[in-house]
């Protein structure tokens, strides 16, 4: 009887660790954030007393708001739905048997292994119009006569920063696909061949539905991840010029840090919260329950 | 049983929130301990000093090795924080119950507004406290109590390539019409060269508003320090700098090429002219760049006189409840990093301006051309750093400079943050 009691017991014992790690740095931050949305906190970060939802008034009515959320929306889809083809198709490429296919995987990881600030400097160092490498590269090579202004607009810099977005987001997406990729059992392809299917018909057929779980996954996190992603806009423009690069993360860490509004900066996280967990959970449950079906 | 899991899971994460909690309780115990002088009978002393550049950490490293040789009964910590993220550090401490007691920073006045600082002639002995230049005190009132005290300065002047305006043929502009025939000159000369650098950007884009709206006889604020951003002066100032900017004569993107862009590009001879502060010799000495520059005033519009603007740090201090013999190793701190020849020490250290008059006095004799530069900066003018509203003012104004960059009507910005400020 005892000896039953601890088998049920020993797997909460177990992740108990976890629990607790999760519930310090994830949950109490998290009340914390959600307690200073609500509160008057002073340019020292002081919380001075109840605000109620004064805070996030003053967000929303704020000119620069709805153009931080568009850009913040332009920003997560671009990345995640081209990340999620181009890694996809990469995937599907990497699936084959070629020479060089292990050195190839290899090189996949470097955009992901790299510290994104690291892969954003380097982007901004390329597309500088005053001593950029793209410009360099071209001039050498006789293409271009003068240099180059890649960025002559705020749009121009945002094209560029969601480009670095989806080139460190491809490998994520493609190393979930190809893990899913493997699972599949050749045999399907085999009797899909006997019956001649063509290569999309496999494709959509047996290869897209198999792989929904992996492609799940990588969608939802990528979600998470881009949303929140600060360094690439951060060390590429700072959200400059007036706003036009914002995100609302990069949005709210400059109102807190920059502004000294801690208190709105918390409405921004919360309002982003909110925003994707609703995202990720309606995509989550319409994913799954079709993969049920 | 699944229940009493649950239960047991619960009781075991409340725990976990409430030594988390637990944290801040021992925080607020910090003064108790600090009453009794410490486990080893030492006084602890915190200090967050903001990184200048390379030798910062160094300098106090030394520093702190020096005072604990000479005074062996205080503890001194001194943690060197970057300026990306210091605020981010101290605002943090602070909500946490957990303020240094030494800070060395910029801003003060949101630090004072709470109630959390002592008046400067609390922690700083008589005979410290008149080293400093008066003007640089009086850049810390607020209500006529001194809430912080100066650490170094600088000062802001226009660096020109000498060679390329000898080739283009212009001499140094020292009027707005000059330098926008200066910036013609030398685009005819060589179109790759960018005639006037300008930084517009959300590191620095407040120097920007204060070289042009000074410079015309405007500013941030008016004799009694009521804000006056949209007025005529300044408009009329903006206006001309951005026109500078949409005739082609300046960096191609003000508002992402901060004041580093810049010294690089007029190292290298691609920046023809730039304003900068006193510290771009040691820059492009550190840098390697050879390149055939001189210094002279910011040019001026209708008349007004030359005006410098000048950037002042401070040291302040935390009230933390102390007892009298914290107090008095306060003042000892103070008083052994404002000794004249360490205070000339850490003020070469990163190429900055003296902040009290007998470290002018040193300096000055040592090295001539520091001593035009200490003239400069005993007549610039500041930030109104000792406003609360400083920060909204200092991001408002940027943010307008970008809008205008973007296309938007100088005269309407300037009127909204206006009205936006004082709400």
């Amino acid at each position: 009887m005892k000896n039953k009691t601890f088998r049920k017991v020993e797997p909460y014992i177990w992740i108990l660790p976890s629990i607790i790690l999760m519930a310090v740095f994830i949950l109490v931050p998290i009340i914390f954030v959600f307690r200073m949305s609500l509160s008057d906190v002073s340019k020292a970060g002081i919380i001075r007393g109840f605000a109620g939802f004064a805070n996030f008034t003053k967000v929303i009515n704020s000119s620069a708001f709805k153009l931080v959320l568009k850009n913040t929306i332009v920003w997560t889809v671009a990345v995640v739905v081209l990340s999620t083809v181009l890694g996809f198709i990469l995937a599907l490429i990497l699936n084959n048997e070629f020479r060089g296919r292990k050195i190839a995987r290899a090189i996949m990881v470097f955009p992901w292994a790299t510290t994104l600030v690291i892969q954003a400097s380097a982007w901004k160092f390329i597309i500088d119009t005053d001593y950029g490498t793209l410009n360099t590269l071209l001039l050498r090579l006789g293409i271009i006569e003068q240099s180059v202004n890649w960025t002559p607009t705020a749009e121009a810099y945002f094209m560029w920063e969601i480009a670095c977005g989806i080139f460190v987001t491809i490998p994520f997406v493609t190393f979930c696909v190809l893990s899913g990729l493997q699972s599949i059992d050749g045999t399907y392809y085999e009797a899909a061949t006997v019956d001649g299917a063509s290569y999309w018909q496999q494709l959509f057929q047996i290869t897209m539905p198999l792989v929904r779980s992996s492609l799940t996954v990588s969608t939802v996190l990528n979600i998470i991840y881009v949303f929140n992603s600060f360094p690439i806009i951060w060390t590429i423009t700072k959200g400059d010029p007036a706003n036009h690069t914002d995100t609302l993360v990069t949005y709210l860490y400059k109102l807190a840090f920059y502004n000294g509004k801690q208190g709105q900066a918390a409405a921004v996280s919360v309002i982003g919260f909110t925003i994707l967990l609703i995202c990720a959970s309606v995509y989550m449950v319409y994913t799954l329950r079709k993969g049920d079906e | 049983m699944k229940k009493f899991a649950a239960l047991f899971l619960t009781l075991v994460m409340m725990c976990g929130l409430v030594a988390c909690g637990g944290g801040d309780t021992a925080s607020d115990g910090k003064e108790e301990s600090k009453d009794d002088g410490g486990s080893d009978g030492k006084i602890e002393l915190n200090v967050i000093a903001a990184q200048y550049g390379q030798n910062t950490n160094s300098w106090w490293e030394g520093f702190v090795k020096d005072f604990t040789a000479e005074h062996s009964d205080i503890d001194l910590n001194v943690e060197v924080v970057s300026w990306n993220d210091i605020y981010t550090v101290v605002n943090t401490r602070i909500s946490n119950n957990d303020a240094p007691d030494i800070l060395n920073i910029d801003v003060f006045a949101n630090y004072q507004a709470d109630g959390l600082l002592l008046p400067a002639e609390d922690f700083v002995s008589k005979e410290t406290y008149d080293k400093m230049y008066p003007a640089f005190l009086e850049q810390s009132n607020v209500d006529g109590t001194i809430w912080a005290i100066p650490d170094l300065a600088s000062a802001r002047a226009l660096y020109y390539n000498a060679d390329i305006l000898k080739d283009a043929g212009v001499e140094v502009p020292t009027t707005w019409d000059e330098l926008t025939e200066a910036c013609k000159a030398i685009k005819a000369h060589d179109s790759k060269i960018y005639p006037w650098g300008i930084d517009m950007t959300t590191d620095e884009g407040q120097a920007a508003f204060a070289y042009y709206t000074w410079n015309n006889g405007g500013g941030f604020v008016d004799e009694d320090g009521n804000w006056t951003l949209n007025s005529d002066k300044n408009v009329e100032a903006i206006e001309y700098a951005i026109n500078l900017v949409n005739e082609g004569y300046t960096n191609s993107d003000p508002a992402n090429d901060t004041r580093y862009d810049l010294q690089d590009m007029f190292g290298a001879g691609q920046v023809a002219m730039m304003i900068g502060p006193n510290s771009i010799p040691t820059y492009i000495a550190d840098g390697g760049y050879s390149v055939n520059y001189a210094v002279a005033p910011i040019p001026t519009n209708g008349g007004v006189d030359s005006v410098s603007a000048g950037v002042m740090d401070r040291f302040m201090c935390f009230d933390n409840e102390y007892s009298d013999a914290e107090m008095e190793a306060i003042k000892t701190f103070f008083d052994f990093f404002y000794e004249d020849a360490r205070y000339s020490e850490w003020v070469l250290m990163e190429g900055f301006l003296p902040a009290t008059s007998t470290g002018g006095e040193i300096l000055a004799k040592e090295d001539e051309s520091m001593a035009s530069w200490v003239d400069i900066v005993g007549s610039c003018n500041f930030y109104p750093t000792a406003k609360t509203e400083w920060d909204d003012v200092k991001q408002g104004v940027i943010n307008v400079e970008q809008q205008a960059l973007l296309g938007g009507n100088v005269k309407e910005l300037l009127d909204e943050l206006q009205a936006e400020i004082a709400e």
